[in-house]
C-alpha cells in the first residue's frame, strides 16, 4: 500500500497545490529532527517541579522514558536514511507532499482550520447554540454556498435539531455560554421545549 | 444437547415482540451512531445506558448488544463512503473501501463489507454460544504477562500496515504510545506530562485523538480540494456486489472471522487490533497483497469480518469471567451491575435463560444487520448528495460534540482540535496517523499490563518468557514482525544485486 502511495508521490516534482517546492521538500525533512528533539527533551518535563517520581519498582517514569528513547532511536534511523538518500541523485526523502488528484488550496485549508479552532474556542463563551449557528453559516458561505435562503435555514434548523438531539434526548450538558449568551441559551432551550 | 435446548428457549424469548423491537431499535441506533463521524458506538452505548434503567436486565442487554453489533459495522459506512472511520476498528475500511468508492464502487464496497461483517458476527455469536464454557477454563490461566503479550501483538501488527516504511510507522506508533502516557500512571498514581494543566492529569482519551486526527483533517481537505463526494456513477448503473463477488472473498472472510474470534476472546484486545491484524495477515496471504490500499476486495472483507467477529467473542470473557474484553463490553458490564446481575460462571447456573436469550439476540442482530446496514448506507448515500460545505459543517459540529461528550469537558474539545491540526499536517506530509491512533488506544493497556506483571514478578522481566501462554503470544508477535519484514528485506537485497 505504502509503496504504491510512494510511487504516486514521487511521480512528478509537483508538491501539493501552491506550496513553494523548496518548502514542500524542507518541511517533511525537518519533521524527524523536530520529533527527535521532542523525544530527547520531554523526559525532563515529565513531572511537575514540586513532584519527585516514585522510586519503588520501575517507577512511573520507566515506561514513558523507554518509549521516548525508542522514538529517538527510530528518529535517528529516519534522519540517517534521509541524509543518505538526499546525497544521491534521483532519490526522494521518506516523506513528501502528495500529488493531488484535484487542485489543493492551501490558503483555504489554513482559513478552514482557523475557523474550526475559533469555533471550539468560542463555544464556552457564546454557548453551543449561538456559536454553532454562526459557524455553520460562515462555513457554508466559505465553502461556496451563496444562497442565503439555503444557508440560514440549514444553520438555524440544523442547530436546533442538534440541540434537541444532544441536550434534549441524550441530556448532554453542552456549553450555554456566559452572561447574556447563557440567558439566551436558557431562553432558547425553554422555547424549544428542551428545558 | 442441553445447550441447543437452552438456545431454542433463548430464540423463543428473543422473538417476543418487545424483545425483538428492542434488538431492532438497538441495531438501528448502533448503525446510525457508528456511521456518523465523531459519534462512535461506544459513545452511543454510554449515552444509551441511562435509557436501560427503565428496562429489565435481559432487555437492557439486548438493547446494548444491538447497538454494539450495529455500531461496529456502522463505522465502516462513513469509512467507505467519506474516508472517515466512525470507530477505530473501521480504520482498515478506509484503506481499501474508500478507494473503491473513489472508483464509483461504493455500493459494491458496502455490500461486501456488510456481508463480511454479518458472516463474522454470526460465526462469532455461534462461538459465543457453544464455546463459552470451555473458554472460561482456558482464560482463567491468563494473567498480566499474557495480557501484555496480547496487547504487544496488537501493537506490532501495525508494522504490517505499512511495511515499506517500518521506521516511520514505528515513530508514529511510539508517538501515539507517548501521547497515551499523558496523565496519572496506572500503578503509582503520579501525573505525567500534565504541564500544570489539571485536565491533563486525567489523560488524553483515544476517542478524542481519533476524532481530531481523522474527522477534522478530512473535512479541511474536503474544503481545500474541489472534491465531489457524491457516489460516482459508472456506466449509468451503480455497481453492487453479486453472489460471485462474495464467493471470491470467501477465503478472506473465513480468515478474518477466525482471527476476529480469537482476538475478540482476549480481554483487552477488541475489534481494533482484530481488524488491523486481519488486514495485515490478509495482505501477506492474498495474491493481490501488493495492491492493498488501492481498493482490493480482500483488503476490505478480511478486517470487516474480523471486527464483527470480535463482538460475540468479546462477550465470552464478559459473561463467563466478568472481564470486559473491550470498552463496549465494559458498558455492558456496567448495565448488568446496575441491574444487580453479576456475570461469571455462576450466571450460567443461576440464570441460563438470560444468558441464552442474549446469545440468541446476538445471532438475530447479526442477521438483521444486513438489512439495517444496507438501509442506513442508502440513507448515508443520500446524505452524500448534500453540498460538501453543509456536510463538512455538520461533521465538524458532530466531531466537536463527540469530543465534548467523552467526559462532558471542553478541554477534550481543545485536545481534539489540536489533534485535528496535527492530523491535517500529518496527512499533508504523508506521515501515517493510523499507528499513532493504535498507540494511543493500546499503549496505556500495554503499560498497565507491563508494570503490573513486573511488580508481581518482583521486577523479573523473564516472567514474559517463562510463562508458556505469554511466551507463545510473544513468539507469535516476533514471527509476525519477521513475516511482515521479509518482503521489504527481499526487495532491498534485490536492489543491491
Amino acid at each position: 500500500m505504502a509503496s504504491i502511495q510512494n510511487k504516486k508521490r514521487h511521480q512528478t516534482p509537483r508538491t501539493g497545490g501552491r506550496l513553494p517546492p523548496g518548502l514542500g521538500l524542507l518541511l517533511p525533512t525537518l519533521l524527524p529532527f523536530g520529533l527527535l528533539v521532542m523525544a530527547v527533551i520531554l523526559p525532563g518535563f515529565m513531572f511537575e517541579s514540586d513532584q519527585t517520581a516514585s522510586t519503588i519498582g520501575l517507577g512511573p517514569a520507566a515506561w514513558p522514558e523507554a518509549i521516548l528513547r525508542a522514538m529517538a532511536v527510530f528518529c535517528v534511523l529516519w534522519i540517517a536514511r534521509d541524509v543518505w538518500v538526499l546525497g544521491a541523485a534521483g532519490r526522494q526523502p521518506t516523506l513528501s507532499f502528495p500529488v493531488e488528484d484535484d487542485h489543493y488550496h492551501f490558503g483555504k485549508a489554513i482559513v478552514g482550520l482557523l475557523l474550526i479552532i475559533a469555533y471550539g474556542w468560542s463555544l464556552p463563551l457564546f454557548g453551543f447554540a449561538v456559536t454553532t449557528t454562526i459557524f455553520i453559516g460562515i462555513w457554508c458561505l466559505f465553502g461556496g454556498l451563496r444562497n442565503l435562503m439555503v444557508v440560514v435555514p440549514v444553520a438555524v434548523i440544523g442547530t436546533i435539531a442538534l440541540l434537541w438531539l444532544f441536550m434534549g434526548l441524550a441530556l448532554m450538558p453542552l456549553p450555554r455560554g456566559q452572561g447574556i449568551f447563557d440567558n439566551f441559551s436558557i431562553w432558547l432551550l425553554r422555547a424549544t421545549g428542551i428545558y | 444437547m442441553a445447550a441447543l435446548d437452552l438456545l431454542g428457549g433463548g430464540f423463543l424469548a428473543a422473538f417476543q415482540f418487545w424483545y425483538f423491537m428492542t434488538i431492532v431499535t438497538g441495531l438501528l441506533v448502533g448503525v446510525v451512531a457508528g456511521a456518523l463521524p465523531g459519534i462512535s458506538f461506544v459513545n452511543a452505548m454510554a449515552m444509551a445506558l441511562p435509557f436501560t434503567y427503565v428496562m429489565e436486565p435481559t432487555q437492557s442487554m439486548l438493547f446494548l448488544g444491538g447497538i454494539y453489533v450495529g455500531g461496529v459495522f456502522g463505522g465502516s459506512i462513513s469509512a467507505i463512503l467519506i474516508n472517515v472511520p466512525g470507530t477505530p476498528a473501521s480504520l482498515p475500511a478506509t484503506w481499501d473501501g474508500y478507494p473503491m468508492t473513489k472508483r464509483g464502487e461504493a455500493k459494491r464496497a458496502l455490500t461486501i463489507a456488510v456481508t463480511a461483517s454479518a458472516v463474522g458476527g454470526l460465526v462469532s455469536a455461534l462461538v459465543l454460544t457453544f464455546l463459552s464454557a470451555p473458554f472460561a477454563s482456558f482464560a482463567l490461566k491468563f494473567s498480566q504477562p499474557e495480557f501484555f503479550a496480547a496487547t504487544l501483538l496488537g501493537l506490532v501488527s501495525v508494522i504490517a500496515i505499512a511495511k515499506d516504511q517500518p521506521v516511520i510507522t514505528m515513530v508514529s506508533l511510539l508517538l501515539g504510545i507517548a501521547v497515551g502516557t499523558v496523565g496519572v500512571d496506572p500503578l503509582y498514581g503520579q501525573a505525567r506530562f500534565s504541564f500544570g494543566v489539571p485536565e491533563m492529569e486525567s489523560g488524553v482519551r483515544f476517542v478524542v485523538v481519533m476524532i481530531g486526527l481523522f474527522a477534522i483533517g478530512e473535512v479541511v481537505d474536503l474544503l481545500a480540494t474541489d472534491r465531489d463526494l457524491r457516489p460516482k456513477k459508472t456506466g449509468g448503473k451503480a455497481i453492487g456486489a453479486g453472489f460471485r463477488d462474495i464467493l471470491n472473498v470467501k477465503g478472506a472472510i473465513a480468515r478474518g472471522t477466525g482471527i476476529g474470534c480469537l482476538i475478540g476472546m482476549i480481554p483487552g484486545a477488541g475489534a481494533t487490533p482484530g481488524a488491523v491484524i486481519a488486514y495485515g495477515i490478509e495482505k501477506q496471504v492474498s495474491k493481490r497483497g501488493k495492491e492493498f490500499g488501492t481498493g482490493v476486495e480482500e483488503g476490505l472483507a478480511a478486517p470487516e469480518s474480523a471486527k464483527n467477529a470480535t463482538t460475540g467473542a468479546a462477550m465470552v470473557p464478559l459473561l463467563t469471567l466478568g472481564i470486559p474484553g473491550s470498552a463496549a463490553t465494559a458498558i455492558m458490564l456496567a448495565a448488568m451491575m446496575l441491574h444487580g446481575v453479576s456475570p461469571g460462571p455462576l450466571l450460567f447456573i443461576m440464570d441460563p435463560s438470560m444468558v441464552y436469550t442474549i446469545f440468541a439476540a446476538m445471532i438475530i442482530a447479526n442477521v438483521l444487520m444486513i438489512f439495517a446496514g444496507i438501509g442506513v448506507a442508502q440513507l448515508f448515500s443520500t446524505l452524500m448528495r448534500t453540498p460538501p460545505a453543509i456536510l463538512a459543517a455538520f461533521i465538524i459540529v458532530l466531531s466537536v460534540v463527540g469530543a465534548f461528550g467523552v467526559r462532558n469537558n471542553i478541554f477534550d474539545v481543545y485536545v481534539c482540535l489540536a489533534f485535528g491540526v496535527l492530523g491535517w499536517g500529518m496527512k499533508r506530509v504523508g506521515f501515517p496517523s493510523a499507528p499513532l491512533v493504535l498507540g494511543v488506544i493500546l499503549g496505556p493497556l500495554a503499560e498497565r499490563y507491563f508494570l503490573t506483571s513486573m511488580a508481581n514478578a518482583k521486577q523479573d522481566w523473564t516472567v514474559f518468557f517463562t510463562r508458556p501462554i505469554s511466551a507463545t503470544i510473544l513468539g507469535l508477535a516476533l514471527l509476525f514482525i519477521l513475516w511482515s519484514l521479509v518482503p521489504s528485506l527481499r526487495g532491498a537485497l534485490r536492489r543491491r544485486h
